[in-house]
């Protein structure tokens, strides 16, 4: 059985070699949820980068081609130090892009860093991963901040909202969400009722929107979870009549959790949710419309692509982009991030700031389920 | 050939996942001495393997305690903690018992998970050093203490100690009316089982370099089971191999990407179909048979 | 809502509907035990294997391929998830747990062996079905029902009455029919049971297909109001446990008591303390239970033999 376990192993190392024997190529690997429940994140992912590696195959790279290996990190900091490490060893890739989940990927960024291989990351939201002075991240997700100081400007300013309770999954993502609106919530004079997390596993929420029914009139309801508790979180508030979809005062509130297709899902309990959307199917950019059709192309004409599948998508986009101005290796494809200004992709323009985030946020903007359950652009930014 | 592994297996990957099986091997020799050798059915041991984690980590960071004193009090922590929750549970046994300790388990975890002034909970403690910072290294360390409580539970099931433990599991009742204090010996026995799962984790941080709750649940319970059942419960050497293979089983089967746990499920099933007695008993029996 | 008797009958109305989710999981489990002795960890991936059964009767094959309407088809869809259930409970008792008996296992074998189908089941539906949440319309599902100011919604009214419906034939079943007092005899002595001519591995065999129908109605009727994954039935299955354990393994009314319990403690729970603490104070419960009186609520448990 030692044997047997030696000879695997020898074959799996001698993979790369076969791989490094050729010129031209650009080896990347990625990190993504692929079981457990977070493989919600990584199917959507893989998807993307799937479609992403059938396009840039077909347009010109300088005579580089992308070599991907995908390996499974399932959410958590353990699988996917383990699949970096494995990644590292087995494909030497000049970059990874991952994780979808904040403990993960911020377990995944000092072995990186050590490693000199840049991370792209386009799922999480954590603070901590640009604050924390690697070199080699770089981010085009939306961190906390910069998806909750809108809401908050917009709940104060438009929706002239006191009260506000605010409902999140607990994780790392719900938590900094929650934060980054609360803390200038409450700066800019209003006054946060309750904060009301729940686990990933809570299915019924008719006793949370009873609690939130008994603490007042709430103005807003700020919500950061999936799109699967959101649904059943919405009915919920919507019969205990707290929110506008039920007839009541409250107005939710999210950021870019939730894809197209929620409102139809949540049904009219959705209606008057005031939310912030970053990629937006309807978007007349050419980049985007191509992006939908060949998504529709390649997995169904039903399907309508998320937010998870346009970042992913992104990330390969990107990494064409900096081998075309001539990026080789991790540390000029890490010289061309730095240098990027207004790249286009169907998640809008990216310019990374001095920590590898990006920071322009032009495209997003908010919309407001209409009582038909379309979205309305809002003009506000 | 176990000081030979590092270097067999060259890359930092395999290196990294010989360290993960070197805690496993731990995790399975101190449930056996609580399932196999007591036979106490513990549905809750990654407790005590989170509390060993989680006490040595905030000791450390929070504190600025040194590695080895840290682990010393994490240590002693879990084996308090297996103490009290056998002295909860005296009485009962079976179904009832596995229930208890997996309610034990799931109290621990929320604990982790909602005293976050302590833990931080789901946010994650970052940046955690292993005690020595070479893999190699850090596998010698883990494999070496394995070793240790490897030989010393081996004498420990072989002295009259053990008969005291064997005789609890077979009959409870008939021990009792021989003069054994079941309830110590059965303190005694979660007490040491759990203060070794905290051995465990005291490693664990380090060698990830970051601490979640998540790693603690109910999942981590079973797992540690299977590697106790799989290799042979009851004998000294079967949890040792249930825990390589099982170590390794996951990562081979990585190339299978995501049919890898349906196969695990599979496995696992025959295995317990199969080879009642495990690994252990399926090899003597093969050996019988071609002898 | 800010008058305190209305907010305590609602809670406790949302309590009694949570508490009615868990029994339909829980009942299959202490049915399990009863008869066997044995802990199903597989069970609630059968109630999500229900719940995905009668999601694509309903909304493909009912409406799609045979033009039924909604009501009808989710009525047709009920017995799909019945029949799916008691299919894959013939097939676990024929492949796991006959032969474990047959061999003579003890009690964690079968346990063990449990989970190897449970993390097969539910990562075969992963591969089949995505991680992505299924959105189950029943007929029902949308409307509230308004009694003053107390609401609940119509599906949720459904599975109260659904579970006491089960609830009353299975009683029947058990104290009326031969078969269930067949079973009742082997639940309470095996030996003496096949001594007087009653063919145990038949009603183990029964009992178990009974136990997985019920779990796969339960699907059907939880498919509605949860968030459908391939997970949805890990995330019920702990408390599932907690109501297994405090109303006293293998004890039908306990289990239904006890989960009525749990439903209401979790909607109180939610109100005073946050929801991050259900687990927590439900364990809390169930391991005191288990100290002052560890035969369950209501103590019909024999003394084991000596």
């Amino acid at each position: 059985m030692k044997r047997a376990f030696i000879t695997i192993i020898f074959a799996i190392g001698a993979f790369p070699f076969a791989a490094l024997a050729q010129d031209k190529v650009i080896r990347v690997g990625v990190l993504m949820p692929i079981s457990g429940p977070g493989s919600y994140f990584g199917v959507m992912g893989k998807e993307g980068i799937d479609l992403a590696l059938e396009q840039v195959a077909k347009s010109n790279l300088n005579g580089y081609r992308l070599q991907v290996q995908y390996e499974d990190s399932a959410c958590s900091p353990l699988q996917a130090t383990n699949t970096v490490k494995r990644v590292l060893d087995q494909l030497k890739p000049h970059i990874v892009i991952g994780e979808e989940c904040s403990d993960a990927s911020l377990a995944i960024a000092p072995i990186l860093e050590q490693a000199k291989v840049v991370q792209l990351n386009a799922g999480s939201v954590t603070m901590k991963l640009t604050e924390s002075g690697y070199k080699y991240v770089f981010r085009i997700f939306p961190n906390a901040e910069q998806q909750s100081a809108p809401l908050v400007k917009v709940a104060r300013e438009k929706l002239k909202a006191q009260t506000a309770v605010i409902l999140y999954e607990k994780t790392n993502a719900g938590n900094d969400n929650a934060e980054g609106f609360e803390k200038p919530f409450v700066a800019a004079g209003g006054k946060v009722l309750a904060k009301i997390d729940f686990g990933r596993d809570v299915n019924d929420f008719t006793a949370i929107a009873t609690r939130i029914a008994s603490l007042g009139k709430v103005d807003v309801l700020p919500t950061f979870a999936l799109e699967g508790q959101q649904v059943r979180l919405s009915q919920a508030l919507a019969q205990a009549k707290v929110v506008k979809g039920g007839g009541g005062p409250g107005v939710q509130m999210g950021s870019i959790w939730l894809p197209f297709g929620y409102d139809q899902k949540a049904g009219q309990a959705s209606v008057g949710y005031v939310r912030i959307v970053q990629f937006d199917p309807n978007e007349k950019r050419k980049v985007v419309q191509d992006f939908v059709k060949a998504f529709q192309a390649k997995y169904g004409a039903d399907k309508t692509p998320t937010h998870i599948n346009a970042h992913a998508f992104d990330t390969i986009l990107l990494v064409a982009e900096a081998v075309r101005r001539g990026a080789k290796d991790s540390e000029t494809i890490r010289e061309q991030f730095t240098k990027f200004k207004d790249v286009e992709v169907t998640t809008g323009k990216i310019s990374f700031d001095k920590k590898g985030q990006n920071s322009d946020l032009s495209v997003v903007h908010f919309v407001e389920t209409q009582p038909d359950l379309s979205w309305k652009g809002m003009s506000w930014q | 050939m176990i000081a030979a592994a590092p270097w067999l297996l060259g890359s930092a990957y395999w290196r990294g996942i010989l360290v993960l099986c070197a805690m496993n091997v731990l995790l399975a020799l101190s449930l056996n001495l609580v399932m196999g050798y007591t036979g106490q059915l513990n549905l809750g041991q990654s407790a005590f393997f989170g509390i060993g984690a989680y006490v040595s980590t905030i000791l450390i960071k929070t504190y600025g305690w040194n590695f080895w004193l840290a682990a010393g009090a994490a240590v002693a922590a879990a084996g308090l903690v297996g103490v009290a929750l056998a002295a909860f549970a005296v009485r009962l046994r079976g179904h009832y018992l596995a229930i208890a300790s997996l309610g034990f388990a799931v109290i621990t975890y929320q604990v982790l998970v909602n005293w976050e002034s302590m833990t931080q909970g789901v946010r994650g403690i970052y940046g955690i050093l292993a005690p020595v910072p070479d893999t190699v290294a850090l596998f010698y360390l883990v494999a070496g203490l394995g070793l240790v409580v490897y030989f010393l539970l081996d004498n420990l099931v072989r002295s009259p100690v053990g008969d005291t433990l064997r005789a609890i599991r077979e009959d409870e009742v008939s021990a009792a009316a021989l003069g054994v204090n079941a309830a110590v010996w059965k303190a005694f026995a979660f007490g040491l089982g759990a203060a070794i799962a905290g051995l465990a984790g005291c490693f664990y941080p380090g060698f990830v370099g970051t601490l979640v709750p998540d790693a603690f649940g109910i999942v981590e319970s079973f797992t540690m089971m299977a590697m106790v059942i799989v290799g042979g419960m009851g004998t000294m050497i079967g949890p040792v191999i249930g825990a390589v293979v099982l170590t390794f089983l996951p990562e081979v089967l990585r190339d299978f990407g995501e049919l890898r746990l349906m196969i695990y499920g599979v496995a696992l099933t025959l295995v317990v179909l199969f080879m009642p007695g495990g690994m252990v008993q399926a090899w003597a029996s093969l050996k019988n048979k071609i002898a | 809502m800010t008058d305190l008797l209305t907010l305590v009958v609602q809670q406790s109305v949302n309590g009694v509907y949570l508490g009615c989710l868990y029994v339909m999981v829980a009942l299959g489990l202490t049915l399990i035990y009863g008869v066997l002795n044995q802990i199903n960890f597989a069970h609630a991936d059968f109630v999500t294997v229900g719940a995905f059964t009668a999601f694509f009767t309903a909304t493909r094959f009912a409406t799609k391929a045979l033009g039924m309407p909604d009501t009808g088809a989710y009525l047709l869809s009920l017995f799909a998830a019945l029949g799916a259930g008691a299919l894959l409970g013939w097939l676990v008792s024929a492949a796991v747990f006959a032969p474990l008996r047959r061999s003579g296992a003890d009690e964690l074998r079968p346990l063990i062996a449990t989970i190897g189908v449970s993390v097969l089941l539910e990562n075969g539906q992963l591969a089949l079905f995505g991680p992505i949440p299924y959105q189950f319309d029943s007929p029902l599902g949308r409307q509230t029902i308004r009694m003053g100011s107390i609401f609940f919604s119509a599906q949720s009214a459904l599975v109260v009455i659904v579970s006491v419906a089960a609830i009353a034939a299975l009683y029947a079943f058990m104290r009326f029919s031969f078969m269930g007092k067949a079973l009742r005899a082997v639940a309470q002595d095996r030996e003496t049971a096949g001594l007087m001519g009653i063919n145990e591995n038949l009603v183990i065999a029964l009992t178990i297909v009974i136990a997985s129908a019920l779990a796969g109605v339960a699907g059907a009727l939880l498919g509605p109001v949860v968030v459908l994954t391939p997970f949805t039935g890990g995330s019920l299955i702990v408390k599932a446990f907690a109501c297994v354990i405090i109303g006293g393994f293998g004890n039908m009314e306990g289990t239904i008591i006890a989960g009525l319990l749990v439903g209401i403690i979790e909607a109180f729970t939610v109100q005073y303390l946050g929801s991050g603490l259900i687990d927590l104070v439900v364990f809390a419960m169930l391991l005191l239970m288990l100290v002052i009186r560890p035969t369950g609520l209501i103590a019909e448990r024999k003394e084991e033999n000596v």
